[in-house]
């Protein structure tokens, strides 16, 4: 499984590389990624096979920050919205095992910190 | 004094492989060349399968191959021997393949007067159910000795294809594989899905497999 996530962390590393490549290959401080409760990758597999995808890039230097999103259900039957982690699928209010995910399956590059040289451009 | 700047991205991580894939897609359509994924697990018969194909309807067809098998040219040696044209796809050891590494697969292969390309993906049903290659038709074969239990491990993989094979029937009286629990459990992961045991080996059932893929290169 690390293989897995190893191989998605590659793509990550390709698009923000393409990213700061846009935005004037500045240094890049921080990625942040976004991962749902119920995503399919395990963030703490993620961030063990970063360093091996970061490796010999231009993003040696850059840390990894992962913002965890709860993994959300509206109930079906009362509305009841829930949290999936604590009520295991189980509507607190009613019982009822029927509910329409509302978040939890995300997994996104939400934002990169770069350094913004422009004031010490002008120094120069 | 450098200052710290945000770039929002907010952007899935599939979201560029998938834009890829589906340009793939459609160039490939105007071509007249329809693309098959397929998947399985390392033994499941793939290659047999690929090699028994192109020998029943390279008159019909024409066809080329991908080979995605990792750090070997074992497989693209034998699908050689068929005379089909074939490329093997260098993937580092990847653990599946993406749109941008298919579609370079692609331009190597060739596709020009071809009907039908098969792209042979790396041996694992988790990996490559996550990556959109850019094919028109995904395909897998489960093979008898695997277990029908195989839709509760790999409930992606079993969602996203078109198509399974179940292989190696010829060996059923060996194992425990039943069939009609199988389509069941299938059933229930993805109900559009078709169902058709073979023996890539003996060439039992292979007919139903066959017909499929020349309505599937008529139908595109
Ligand atoms: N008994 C039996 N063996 C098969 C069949 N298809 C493939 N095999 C054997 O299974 C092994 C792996 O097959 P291969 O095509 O290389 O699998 P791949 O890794 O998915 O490409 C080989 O030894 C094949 O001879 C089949 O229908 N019946
Ligand atoms: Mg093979
Ligand atoms: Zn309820």
């Amino acid at each position: 499984m690390i293989m897995h996530e190893l191989s998605i962390m590659l793509e990550v590393v390709r698009r923000v590389e393409a990213v700061a490549k846009a935005n004037g290959s500045p240094k890049v401080k921080t990625i942040v990624l976004q991962i749902g409760e119920a995503a399919s990758v395990i963030p703490r597999f993620i961030e063990d096979c970063y360093d091996a995808a970061i490796h010999q890039t231009t993003l040696e230097e850059t840390k990894l920050e992962i913002e965890i999103i709860p993994a959300m259900g509206r109930c079906l039957d009362c509305r009841q919205v829930h949290h999936l982690r604590d009520s295991q699928g189980i509507c607190p209010t009613c019982r009822s095992k029927q509910f329409e995910m509302l978040s939890g399956r995300e997994f996104q590059i939400k934002q990169i910190a770069v350094e913004d040289h422009y004031e010490s451009d002008q120094n120069h | 004094m450098s200052q710290i700047k945000i770039i929002e991205i907010k952007e899935g991580i599939f979201e560029q492989n998938n834009q890829t894939a589906q340009e793939l897609r459609n160039r490939l359509k105007e071509d007249k060349t329809l693309l098959i994924n397929l998947m399985s697990s390392p033994g499941s018969g793939k290659t047999t399968t690929l090699v028994s194909t192109i020998e029943a309807l390279k008159n019909d067809i024409r066809i080329g191959v991908m080979e995605a098998d990792i750090d070997s040219d074992v497989d693209a040696r034998s699908i050689d021997q068929t005379g089909a044209r074939v490329v093997q796809l260098h993937t580092g050891g990847m653990c599946h393949l993406d749109a941008e590494m298919t579609r370079q697969g692609i331009e190597a292969l060739d596709p020009s007067g071809l009907d039908l390309v098969i792209l042979e993906n790396v041996g694992n049903l988790v990996c490559p159910a996550e990556f959109d290659t850019g094919a028109h038709k995904n395909v897998m074969i489960l093979s008898v000795p695997e277990g029908d239990d195989k839709p509760l491990k790999y409930p992606l993989m079993f969602s996203i294809v078109d198509l399974v094979l179940v292989n190696k029937i010829d060996a059923a009286d060996f194992f425990d594989f039943d069939l009609d629990l199988f389509r069941r459990r299938l059933a229930k992961i993805n109900p559009e899905i078709g169902v058709i045991p073979i023996s890539a080996k003996t060439g039992q059932g292979m007919t139903p497999w066959f017909d499929w893929l020349k309505q599937q290169v008529h139908k595109l």
